[in-house]
């Protein structure tokens, strides 16, 4: 536990003013200050302190409720923070959403897609929404194919597809992007050990291209495996933060289960 | 370039679904059947107008050559029916038939034009119970609900349509889980259902706007282009106010079957619920005098008029003076006497008849002032009137009738008080009906109000709509 960091967040308390777009180049990617949302009496973030610069695989780890899903929400400008500030390459997602999500790709934990239409249709309509419209059909094939769904089933209704099958539509929606940042929630749910090998290779990938990643997970293989950091959510906190080149499978497993068990 | 995208991939969605194009294809057979119901409705109205200016003709004709006949040195071919004397020249045998041709847009809104009589047989008989007489037989229950015509389809259907297509086009998004990816792009909510609603509204609208100008093209009413162009706006905004209000119903971000129960009920009080109320309260505050009753004063009055017809000659010419020179008030005049009771049925049944116009036109005040409650109410009115076969035009017609009925009678009146005889020349200078037709300034400045009222709920609820999708901001 060498690079073991108890992070000092407030739960609550205003986040001081950001400006629309940071200046710097150097800046994260993702940011998150002093981060709050509450559902009721529960707060679900209670005080997040984040920062992913680019080329970064940033894994939080957590039980269920911890937080981990709400964040990217929060990210993603799906939800509002009570307090607390969210950018997205210096864009504040609460201002500037649309500014914000341009430079994101999203894979949520049950990829839904148009059940009618095809792999490929589904990937065409996604990508135009997220601005990529001039993709031809063949490189988006291309995408779907290096992602691992088979050739044959491109053009197959998606109310054929297994769940996995469709994740990797989601995966290829999120590539097919060509984002800045990607903000994953439990994207290899549903997958095979095989798809999984591929998928961790396809972050490897984007984090050489420079892209920040966002992974929640409860996989704490593929986190070590895949992330550069890792951060362990309880309650809405980040309770510790790790490097994963510093530390093994086995110590990150114990380091998880001793957190749990607080 | 969100818009086309959208677009498209509702066009691929829709062509997937067959469910969707099932529910299309039954409506377009529905406005069809309309259409051509509206074109066998014109085709009856015009043969029967052919058939009564023919009998017009014929009649005149027959009299025509009678009288000349007896200008010739013949006889009358019956005492009773000389064509010489003014009460028979003037009256049924020589009656004229004013005509009121098909609106322009009759194709499209039958209207009341199935209910109120479209011609009269005009002679110095004429009196008021004439204009509530409709000489034509029409089964009871087609009057009852009226025509099927494309006014009707788009009234009460088109709403059934829009909102099978639109009721969930945020909560299926929502429900099947593409709203998450789909929210993930940089794309609004607002934006989204907009196109998606704009997809739907090219089709319902290509659909309703294509088979209206199709009867337009069938029935020849491209030479009324301002009211085409009155029924295609009218049609547009009414479209357009249920695609907004399920806009609006899908902002508030409930379940698909939530919304689908708000729309059918909507659906309901505002089509259905509504007008009837109005109808119903109209009917209940100025209930009409019954037929029976008008009946029973006509021949209570024309049996008072039978026996007391010297009296009443006497009493007419006293509110006649100018006619009074010549007259013969004895039973030899059996015409004048004959008139002075008509003019004495008339007197009492336009006492009757007035009652009966005031309680309408209180009913139709009452239902003009709560029209504004619906939408459909209001649309139902542009409609007819745009397509010629609304109120305002039959008021128009009976107006230019009773108007020629009157100048009818000045023609014969006076002949038939002093017992003159006709001869064939007179023909020519009889008086002669032709239907001034509004002009469409005039039917665009009475639809402005109801156009109006119908655009102001349109921004209503448009703004309601606005404002409940931009709180949408994630599934």
């Amino acid at each position: 536990m060498s690079t073991e960091a108890v992070l000092d967040t407030p739960a609550t308390g205003e986040a001081p003013p950001i400006p629309v777009r940071a200046a710097e180049l150097e800046d994260p990617i993702l940011e998150a200050r002093s981060l709050v949302k509450r559902y009721g009496d529960i707060e679900a973030v209670a005080g997040l302190d984040l920062s992913i610069q680019p080329g970064e695989v940033y894994c939080l780890l957590g039980p269920n409720g911890a937080g981990k899903t709400t964040t990217i929400h929060l990210f993603l400008g799906f939800i509002e923070p009570d307090s607390g500030r969210v950018r997205v390459s210096g864009f504040d997602v609460a201002q500037n959403a649309l500014d914000a999500r341009r430079r994101l790709a999203y894979v949520p934990e049950q990829v839904m897609l148009y059940r009618n239409l095809s792999g490929l249709e589904n990937l065409q309509y996604f990508a135009a929404l997220g601005g990529r419209e001039t993709l031809s059909s063949e490189r988006l094939t291309e995408i779907l194919v290096d992602v691992g769904l088979p050739l044959p089933a491109v053009g197959r209704r998606v109310a054929e597809y297994s769940k996995g099958m469709r994740q990797k539509v989601g995966i290829a929606i999120a590539v097919a992007k060509d984002a800045e940042a990607l903000l994953l929630d439990e994207p290899t749910s549903g997958l095979d050990p095989k798809a999984s090998r591929e998928f961790s290779e396809l972050i490897e990938t984007l984090r050489g291209r420079g892209v920040a990643v966002l992974m929640a997970t409860h996989d704490l293989f593929r986190a070590k495996e895949s992330g550069t950091r890792i951060g362990i959510m309880r309650h809405g906190r980040l309770v510790t933060e790790l490097s994963t080149g510093e530390i093994g499978h086995a110590d990150l497993e114990r380091i998880y289960l001793d957190h749990m068990q607080e | 370039m969100m818009l086309r995208t959208v677009l498209r991939n509702e066009w691929r969605l829709l062509r997937a679904d067959r469910a969707l194009a099932l529910v299309l294809g039954v409506f377009a057979l529905l406005f069809a059947y309309a259409l051509s119901n509206g074109l066998a409705w014109v085709d009856f109205q015009e043969e029967t107008l052919a058939a009564a200016r023919e009998g017009n003709a014929e009649r005149v004709g027959n009299l025509e050559a009678e009288l000349q006949r007896i200008a010739d040195g013949g006889q009358p071919s019956s005492p009773f029916r000389d064509p010489r004397s003014p009460s028979v020249l003037g009256g049924a045998p020589g009656a004229q038939t004013a005509v009121l041709d098909p609106g322009p847009l009759t194709a499209l809104a039958v209207g009341q034009s199935d209910l109120l009589p479209y011609y009269y047989d005009v002679s110095i008989r004429t009196n008021e119970s004439t204009f509530l007489q409709n000489g034509e037989i029409e089964n009871p229950l087609n009057l009852l609900v009226g025509r099927f015509d494309l006014a009707f389809v788009v009234v009460y259907l088109l709403p059934l349509l829009i909102l099978a297509l639109s009721f969930n086009v945020l909560s299926g998004e929502r429900e099947q889980g593409t709203l998450a990816l789909t929210l993930a792009q940089p794309v609004s909510a607002r934006g989204v259902v907009g196109a998606k609603l704009a997809f739907r509204a090219i089709l319902v609208m290509g659909l309703a706007l294509g088979v209206s100008l199709l009867g337009v093209l069938f029935s020849g009413g491209f030479g009324s282009p301002g009211r085409v162009a009155l029924w295609c706006a009218t049609v547009a905004a009414y479209a357009l106010f249920w695609f907004t209000l399920a806009a609006w119903v899908n902002g508030l971000g409930r379940s698909s079957a939530w919304n689908a129960t708000v729309l059918v009920g909507a659906w309901l009080l505002l089509v259905v619920v509504l007008p009837a109320g109005v109808n119903i309260t109209a009917g209940l505050l100025h209930p009409l005098p019954s037929r029976v009753e008008m009946i029973t004063a006509q021949r209570e009055a024309s049996n008072e008029a039978v026996n007391q017809r010297s009296e009443l000659l006497a009493r007419y010419l006293e509110d006649h003076p100018e006619l009074a020179g010549g007259v013969a008030a004895d039973e030899a005049n059996r015409a004048a006497l004959a008139w002075a009771a008509t003019d004495a049925v008339n007197r009492r049944l336009e006492e009757v008849t007035s009652v009966h116009d005031e309680r309408l036109g209180a009913q139709r005040t009452l239902v003009r002032r709560y029209r504004f409650l619906s939408p459909a109410l209001l649309t139902q009115e542009a409609l007819l009137d745009a397509a010629g076969t609304g109120d305002a035009r039959f008021a128009r017609f009976q107006s230019q009738v009773r108007e020629f009925s009157e100048r009818w009678q000045t023609f014969f009146v006076p002949a038939i008080l002093t017992g003159e005889l006709m001869s064939v020349d007179v023909l020519p200078t009889l008086p002669s009906f032709r239907f001034v037709d509004e002009q469409v300034q005039e039917v665009r400045a009475r639809a402005v109000i109801p156009l109006a009222a119908l655009g102001g709920l349109l921004v209503l609820v448009g703004a309601g709509a606005v404002v409940r999708l931009r709180r949408v901001t994630g599934p």
